[in-house]
């Protein structure tokens, strides 16, 4: 048993070989349906709000160290846009000299720029679509650092497992979001061969014509028993009345309760706490960071890291290390990340939280893959086709 | 100075304890539990420390009278009288020091401040910073190089180990090393510098003249995953021939011929194996395992684990005053 004594890694600094520009553009909708608060007449923040590029520049201050050791001048592009202009603006940074281009936008505008710049050399990071249909679109110039649906919810059926909890009672928005979240839900629940006692739609009016949809005692009774409620709900308006009112007395988890994340503030192992205090020194008014400002900051890092580390200088080397195994990049999450060759997929851990602390990290433990523990989290390579 | 004194006595009177220098004493640094824990030369547990709190690593000055305990959430330097087993003094620091090493002439400390992403370089005598030198994010592990001026730091977000020029208070040099780099050690002839990066799961070897990485070491022992090794700590005996690092999650330390780099032996140990320390007659090396709050003694004739002892909460950093 000798220790691997791996071969050199041709790392060495080859000297500031004259500044070179790295350019990263970050895009975002200017008026982004996802982000729209107007649910929110209470004043409650239901959905993140904030802008990634605070977590964009964050991202590129911790690395200036490295970048300005590597010689490189790192340029942030950054437009926030209609629907309309995405095509142009993204088009622009291009020509403009982007190379990597760090998305805040809903899975429909991806797959769309994704194809419209095909024929460019830009790579693109998905850092807010969970849509796993994305996934299975196979751009080959695109990678995502948000976690797809079935990752989200196969970190909460690890719990549901690790608990005993061996049935569900699903409720479910009307929205597509929704509708995809639950599906997900209910895969992975075969998966480990739990029960789905009932799946229900819920209705946010107060039309007592629909009550068995609006009434949270009606939705949640009338069923078989079941140990935790699962629920689908991207806007949040109406999970966060469904937790102590259900008919049984059962835990609700998925848009509220135990949610799985790729980050929370309150998360305290890993260099977590760093981490977040840096970006709270770094946002706007201070606010803390959310998992979309960790998957724009994951992003960014992995970019920064592969020019930092790629053997050659060309952008087909640094595109080469960023897809392979060898990235090795650390989140703040006790694991060492890289994306898969499958579906250009970053595997990372999942916490699973309430709204003030961390429950858990999936994978938990004992929940084991044949390769990489991560790989337990979503779709596997022999169950991914692309489309 | 009475009180010192008194304490002395009191400790010369109890049987099992050897004279003041020398003494054999195992302290292990518990982060969440706050305090040190004090053992005898026999592993006998003789007193728990109360210090500030979450005390992380620590060190012995020259003279090995003083201990000093770098204590994160409180932002402090610990002094602690090694004859008495009191905090006899505090040295403030900036925001969370983690780590820390003393200048050859122990007139200067150098501490990573991983809030502020800088090395802080204080004056021991006059209690202040005198110097700040920016690092990247996260910086941790801080060594000296005897008899020269250089210094090396790692940032655990930068991959990076930075050379410095602590008489000018410059990097000179930054290397681009592995993920999250940790800890350091030197070899005796001064001509490696080792670094552990915990989560590419690799050791680095610098040559410290060119600053050219020489080689990568890779460990797995059996039963783990490539992921599941993520190296902290690490020792070498004196006479440079062995070397201990320990595998984190892997739940091992790994012992190697230092000059060959050969595997000598993967020794199971406690979970997340932490620092590791050996005993100045280099016949027992004690592990902390930060996730089973234990030390693991290790047989370095055998290469077997003798036992475990439980410990506080979270070990973090073993020394032994021998």
């Amino acid at each position: 048993m000798k220790p691997f004594l791996a071969a050199l890694f041709a790392l060495i600094l080859s000297g500031a070989a004259g500044a070179a520009d790295l350019r990263i553009g970050v895009l975002r909708l200017d008026v982004d349906p996802r982000y729209d608060a107007d649910m929110a007449y209470a004043r409650i923040e239901l959905r993140p709000t904030g802008d990634v590029e605070a977590a964009v520049r964050m991202a590129l201050s911790d690395m200036k160290i490295v970048t300005d050791a590597r010689g490189l001048d790192v340029v942030l592009s950054s437009a926030s846009v209609s629907r309309t202009e995405l095509d142009g603006a993204a088009q622009a940074m291009v020509a403009d000299g982007v190379t990597h281009l760090v998305l805040d936008l809903p899975a429909e505008d991806i797959d769309h720029l994704a194809a419209a710049l095909a024929d460019t050399p830009v790579t693109l990071l998905n850092t807010t679509a969970p849509d796993d249909w994305l996934r299975r679109k196979c751009h080959p110039n695109l990678l995502h650092t948000a976690s797809s649906d079935r990752m989200s919810v196969d970190a909460l059926i690890q719990h549901a497992v690790a608990n005993n909890w061996k049935s569900f009672l699903v409720l479910r928005g009307k929205t597509e979001r929704d509708a995809l979240r639950a599906d997900a839900f209910v895969e992975a629940v075969a998966r480990f061969r739990l029960r789905v006692v009932d799946d229900r739609t819920f209705d946010l009016s107060t039309n007592p014509a629909m009550r068995e949809q609006n009434n949270i005692s009606l939705l949640t009774g009338g069923t078989r028993d079941y140990d935790a409620v699962f629920i689908a709900d991207e806007v949040g308006e109406f999970a966060r009345y469904v937790p102590y009112q259900t008919a049984r007395s059962r835990p609700v988890v998925g848009a509220t309760g135990l949610v799985p994340l790729e980050w929370h503030w309150a998360f305290e192992r890993y260099g977590a706490p760093q981490v977040n205090s840096r970006f709270e020194s770094q946002s706007e008014g201070g606010r803390r960071m959310g998992w979309q400002d960790w998957s724009a900051w994951i992003a960014t890092r992995a970019v920064l890291t592969s020019h930092a580390k790629a053997r050659g200088d060309t952008l087909e080397d640094v595109n080469a290390f960023l897809r392979s195994e060898r990235l090795r990049l650390d989140g703040s999450k006790g694991a060492q990340m890289s994306f898969r060759p499958w579906n250009g997929q970053l595997r990372m851990p999942i916490l699973l939280a309430t709204h003030n602390a961390v429950i858990g990290v999936a994978p938990l433990d004992g929940f084991e893959h044949r390769v990489n523990s991560l790989d337990s989290l979503g779709y596997d390579e022999g169950e991914f086709a692309c489309d | 100075m009475m009180r010192t004194l008194l304490a002395s006595l009191a400790l010369c009177l109890m049987p099992a304890i050897a004279p003041a220098l020398e003494t054999g004493r195992i302290f292990v640094s518990n982060e969440k539990s706050h305090d040190i824990h004090v053992f005898d030369s026999d592993f006998n547990l003789i007193k728990k420390i109360e210090t500030s709190r979450r005390p992380r690593d620590m060190k012995l000055n020259a003279a090995r009278t003083l201990l000093y305990v770098a204590c994160g959430d409180d932002d402090i330097i610990d002094v602690i009288d090694v004859e008495t087993l009191e905090v006899v003094d505090g040295i403030p620091t900036g925001p969370s020091p983690e780590v820390f090493d003393f200048s050859p002439d122990e007139k200067q400390i150098y501490v990573s401040n991983e809030e502020d992403s800088m090395l802080e370089v204080i004056d021991l005598d006059a209690r202040i910073t005198i110097h700040d030198v920016p690092t990247g994010a996260e910086p941790e592990g801080v060594i000296v190089v005897p008899d020269t001026n250089t210094l090396y730091v790692t940032s655990e977000v930068s991959d990076m180990v930075h050379v410095i020029d602590r008489v000018e208070g410059v990097v000179t040099n930054n290397i681009i090393v592995g993920t999250r780099p940790r800890r350091f050690v030197i070899t005796p002839d001064t001509d490696e510098l080792w670094v552990s990066a915990e989560l590419s799961s690799e050791i680095y070897i610098i040559d410290r003249t060119s600053e050219e990485i020489k080689e990568v070491l890779e460990f797995l022992p059996p039963g783990f995953r490539p992921e599941d090794v993520t190296p902290v700590g690490m020792t070498l005996t004196r006479d440079g021939k062995i070397g201990l690092i320990s595998l984190g999650r892997a739940n091992h330390v790994a012992i190697i011929d230092a000059h060959s780099k050969e595997l000598l032996e993967y020794v199971l140990v406690g979970r997340r194996a932490w620092s590791v320390a050996l005993s100045r007659d280099e016949k027992i090396a004690v592990v902390a395992n930060g996730l089973s709050d234990d030390i693991t003694l290790i047989d370095m004739e055998t290469y077997r684990p003798i036992r475990s002892i439980p410990v506080g909460r979270v070990p973090h950093t073993v020394v032994i005053d021998d």
